[in-house]
């Protein structure tokens, strides 16, 4: 029995974030509290000969500056280990740089103060004495013969090297009728949330219970990661979410600013507030994407794919953070995409350079690899004269060959029809009166293009979620999960499925996420993963809840309901609900989940000053099952807007001295509302049979595929110099570029 | 990115306005709009140990056509340029170049003396001055001086004012009958600095041939330029589209554009030919 909510477009309670009355982190005050600012490095690697902090301690308001020297030798963990190497801690970041500092923005001392602008006053004065060192400043550079070191004691700038491997890559190659190769390049650009980073700290001294507000993403690892990093027990330890203005990925990884306001606050005994200024933000919060590949491919004369070899260099920046060299690992998996490859060999490398370190962007390393697969693909249709819709037909898995496995890679494709969602993309924009369209055009003048990307989105990733449901006298009930919210609309999409497989109305139920009191356990909102593992938590948890009321009342579960406080069954028997105790459901997820998207854009481009204008594009994304359509649509547009700023705007520029060149709003350019055209987005529902709620990821998808469709479509509008369009974003300086040297 | 600390002072007149900034000394600033002098205390590129506040100065606001001759007030916000119908014909550049200005909320605020003042060399008002042949009116507690817009910049971000000197209008003499001008730039984003901007005047006499064409380049150099050699190349000429062409030609001949991190020097080159060809062929058919 159920209630109905699963599949509808319920409105989402979101009125705070729009009427001014949302709780950020910003927006929450302690009694006596202080105010914290960070003193980052203006130089790109140097040696810290000498930290004089007397001036900047005299001053008015300041009550203390700390350096490397006051906390003790710890560094920041990774939450997701995979394919380390025995000398990767190493790499990894200490809150406060001890003897070197390796980019420019990393944390050297902390003013404290009772005023955030006597503390920015005062960290003016904190005087460091640098002896510079040479310094790494592209990807490339740091592999080559004589290149400087960004960690002296490791020998070495590659982090990791992550070698892939399926079928018989030489006699794959040996057989090909064609064979194209090319080098191309992701660039470095990261998430901008509207609201930047953002803590707050208190020890409450009568229970002795640390708590830190403005935790998002994944408070229990941050908390974890804590315990250990401060040395107090995980309990003591209390992480809050509030209202969360945008995540995307880079908010609410454990960073240097997490200990340090905890330790702060510890060391000082009153409270420490830090809010992230926005030139912090494009120095301090990861970047992400950079990375080059040198990608082969082969094929047969009629079109058929038959194996491809990659060598990537991927930066993570001048440390490993929390997130590993998953930089370095995600491209690796999403290389072969949705296709029938016969043979294929990857090898990328991460490598570090004296750059902010690197983590993941919604879409992380599928949006990399995308491009580089996608843009290949074109040229290979460009070589063989092949309408690039139809080489992608002739190639992608067809569904009587799911689930597909690419072992011994780690890639098994569960479910879905690829070919299908391609068509329905197709469809859906009507691709051949588009062509029509186009031919049109061009004729008259105008120099448009059309370009796809078609592609997997790695989500569901595990290894679990529990969810608990807590029965009220009141007849309500309270579901705790381990996600979090991100502004993404997660409470919403949960309280449909407890409601549903409670059999109660929607606003009997309420989603707890923002308190690591109230889950022992959880693993955060990443990887397009909440739907999948707290909404099946949650579905099981309504079941438990259901079967130890049934088990009262003895009859079977699906006989009871739940009524104004009591469990009824058919009989007219009731109990109290709060007799029945709570609801408990844990749902596994050993292996991701990866599901198919496919992106088309229609681009216009003026080649006088090569501005490139999106005139339209369209997302397609499989989702298993929607819990909530028109919530996953906005997700999918928000993405595509990101992935359309990243493909023709977005940069985040360095010089060679590893001097950042995009710390304002004005050098780093988001799309705004003029740039951007209405995203078309189109669902597709072929539920995921891994899973019993049938869901698959979708968070990210919007993104995956648009800087790939983008470059495809500008690259067909640019006709002949459009093969030369090998790295993003296509800026109007750049389209000029390639039509000049023509 | 907040400001270190500044004193505050707000006048309630030009005498007034003027003598607190004497008093203050050279590191004084007058504040109006605020919407370049902010982000850069914010970011603390500039440290004024006072600011005098100017924005209560009615004075200073107000657009008047006398006898052909414009004047503008130095408090005149960038949005009510934009929307003064009437300054068409020879000033319609300086309409269109207003509309252009950043964002909304940008333009509602930021004023005429204040975009001078802080002399953005990829500015629009700058660029539209130079080509009008603007002279500035500059009053200190010592007294006024008049600066044509040739002498008034010195370099990026720079100007000859002096400390406790602000200019209050902008004066532009009666073009010759017939003139007409426009406004041309190109920037990757809605509202941001332009890479390339050309704000073109000229008029037609009886016979439709070139008088006192005047074309400012902006964004191509340390202040606004004109391009004098496709100047002198369309004066008495029919402007003819290879007429057009050739004068924009000239014009990205005469510059020599320094590139940054998102426009090599040789783009900007491009786009003042492309601008200024825009700008010709709108004073042809617009005619």
């Amino acid at each position: 029995m159920t209630s109905g909510y699963i599949g509808v477009s319920v409105e989402r309670d979101d009125l705070a974030f729009l009427d001014g009355t949302a709780c950020y982190v910003a927006d929450v005050d302690r009694e006596g509290q202080l105010y914290a600012r960070v003193v980052r490095s203006p130089v790109a690697h140097a040696r810290i000969l000498d930290i004089d902090v007397a001036e900047a301690l005299a001053q008015p308001g300041v009550v203390a500056v700390i350096t490397a020297a006051d906390i003790p030798e710890t560094r920041i963990p990774i939450r997701l280990p995979m394919a380390e190497t025995p000398y990767t801690h190493l790499f990894l970041q200490p809150p406060l740089a001890r003897e070197v500092v390796r980019y420019v923005g990393e944390p050297v001392a902390v003013v404290v103060a009772s005023d955030p602008y006597l503390a920015e006053d005062a960290a003016e004065l904190v005087d460091v004495d640098f002896d510079e060192l040479d310094v790494v400043s592209d990807i490339l550079s740091a592999t080559t013969q004589g290149t400087p070191l960004v960690h002296a004691e490791a020998g070495t700038n590659i982090v990791a090297t992550v070698p892939l491997g399926y079928g018989d890559v030489e006699a794959a190659f040996a057989r090909a009728d064609v064979v194209i190769r090319d080098r191309l390049r992701m660039h470095r650009h990261t998430a901008v949330p509207m609201e930047t980073r953002g803590l707050l700290a208190e020890m409450d001294h009568g229970t002795g219970v640390l708590t830190l507000w403005g935790a998002a993403k994944v408070k229990h690892f941050t908390r974890s990661a804590l315990s250990s990093m401060l040395g107090i027990e995980r309990h003591r330890i209390r992480l809050v979410e509030n209202h969360v203005g945008g995540g995307f990925g880079v908010r609410g990884e454990p960073y240097p600013e997490d200990f340090l306001v905890a330790f702060l606050a510890l060391r000082l005994g009153r409270p420490i507030k830090w809010i992230e200024d926005r030139a912090e933000h494009f120095v301090a919060t990861n970047h992400a994407r950079e990375q080059e590949h040198d990608l082969e491919i082969a094929a047969t004369a009629d079109g058929r794919l038959l194996a491809f070899r990659d060598r990537a260099w991927c930066d993570q920046g001048a440390y490993v953070r929390s997130q590993g060299i998953l930089p370095a690992l995600l491209p690796a998996l999403h290389l072969p995409g949705p296709y029938r490859w016969e043979a294929f060999s990857v090898e990328t490398r991460g490598v570090l350079t004296n750059r902010t370190p690197v983590g993941t962007y919604r879409g992380p390393g599928m949006t990399e690899a995308t491009f580089v697969r996608e843009r290949m693909l074109d040229k290979l249709a460009a070589e063989l004269r092949l309408d690039p819709a139809e080489l992608r037909r002739r190639n992608l898995i067809r569904p009587g060959e799911l689930p597909f496995s690419f072992e011994p890679a780690p890639i098994t494709y569960e479910s879905g029809d690829f070919p299908a969602g391609f068509e329905h993309l197709l469809d859906e924009v009507g691709y051949d009166d588009l062509c029509k369209q186009r031919q049109v055009r061009r004729a008259s003048g105008e120099h448009v293009g059309i370009g796809f990307a078609a592609y997997t989105e790695i989500g569901a990733i595990g290894p679990f979620e529990e969810a608990r449901i807590v029965p009220r006298s009141d007849g309500r009930f309270v579901v705790h999960v381990g996600v979090a919210s991100l502004g993404q609309g997660v409470e919403t999409v949960l309280g449909q499925i407890a409601a549903e497989k409670l059999g109660v109305p929607m606003d009997a139920v309420s989603i707890d996420h923002h308190d690591t009191e109230k889950l022992a356990d959880g693993f955060g909102a990443f990887a397009s993963r909440s739907t999948t593992l707290a909404g099946n938590a949650v579905a099981l948890a309504a079941e438990d809840l259901r079967a130890k009321a049934a088990a009262r009342l003895d009859v079977p579960a699906g006989e009871i309901r739940f009524v104004q406080g009591q469990v009824r069954e058919p009989s007219g028997r009731t109990i109290p609900l709060a007799e029945v105790g709570e609801g408990r459901g844990r749902f596994d997820k050993p292996h991701p989940t990866f599901s198919f998207g496919a992106a088309l854009s229609l681009v216009s481009i003026d080649r006088e000053t090569g501005l490139v204008k999106v005139l339209r594009h369209a997302v397609l994304h499989d989702v298993g099952r929607a819990v909530n359509p028109e919530l996953l649509r906005r997700q999918l547009a928000g993405a595509a807007s990101q992935g359309i700023g990243a493909a023709l705007l977005e940069e985040l520029l360095y010089d060679e001295y590893g001097q950042p060149q995009s710390t304002i709003m004005a050098d780093y350019r988001m799309p705004t509302v003029e740039e951007l055209p209405d995203i078309e987005v189109i669902v597709e529902e072929r539920p995921n049979t891994a899973n019993p709620l049938g869901v698959k990821g979708g968070g990210e998808s919007g993104m995956v595929g648009t800087p790939a469709a983008i470059a495809n479509a500008v690259a067909d509008a640019l006709g002949v110099e459009g093969a030369r369009v090998w790295r993003l974003p296509l800026t109007p300086d750049r389209v000029r570029e390639m039509l000049r040297h023509h | 990115m907040k400001p270190p600390p500044f004193a505050y002072r707000r006048a309630s007149s030009l005498e007034e306005a003027l003598r607190l900034a004497a008093e203050a000394g050279e590191d004084a600033k007058f504040i109006a709009g605020g919407q370049s002098l902010m982000p850069l205390l914010a970011l603390r590129l500039s440290r004024p140990s006072h600011l005098v506040d100017i924005n209560r100065l009615q004075e200073l606001g107000g657009v008047h056509q006398e006898n052909g001759a414009l004047r503008v007030g130095a408090l005149v916000r960038h949005a009510t340029l934009e929307r003064s119908p009437d300054l068409d014909g020879p000033w319609q550049a300086l309409r269109e170049a207003a509309a252009l200005i950043g964002h909304y909320p940008i333009r509602l605020r930021g004023t005429f003396g204040g975009s001078l003042a802080h002399a953005d060399p990829a500015a629009e008002l700058p660029v539209v001055s130079t080509a009008l042949q603007a002279t500035f009116i500059a009053r200190s507690a010592s007294g006024e001086r008049e600066i044509p817009v040739s002498e008034f910049f010195a370099g990026p971000l720079m100007t000859v004012l002096e400390p406790g000197e602000l200019v209050v209008e902008a004066r532009f003499p009666a073009p010759s009958p017939g003139t007409r001008s426009v406004f041309e730039e190109f920037s990757p984003r809605a509202g941001d600095f332009a890479f390339a901007a050309a704000a073109v005047v000229l008029a037609a006499d009886d016979g439709g041939r070139v008088r006192n064409a005047h074309i400012a380049l902006g964004g191509v150099a340390a202040i606004p330029v004109r391009a004098h050699e496709a100047e002198a190349a369309l004066e008495g000429e029919v402007l003819t589209g290879s007429a057009a062409q050739e004068a924009a030609r000239l014009a990205a001949a005469g510059c020599d554009p320094s590139g940054d991190a998102h426009a090599s020097g040789a783009y900007r080159k491009e786009l003042v030919a492309t601008l200024v060809g825009r700008a010709l062929s709108r004073l042809r058919e617009e005619r």
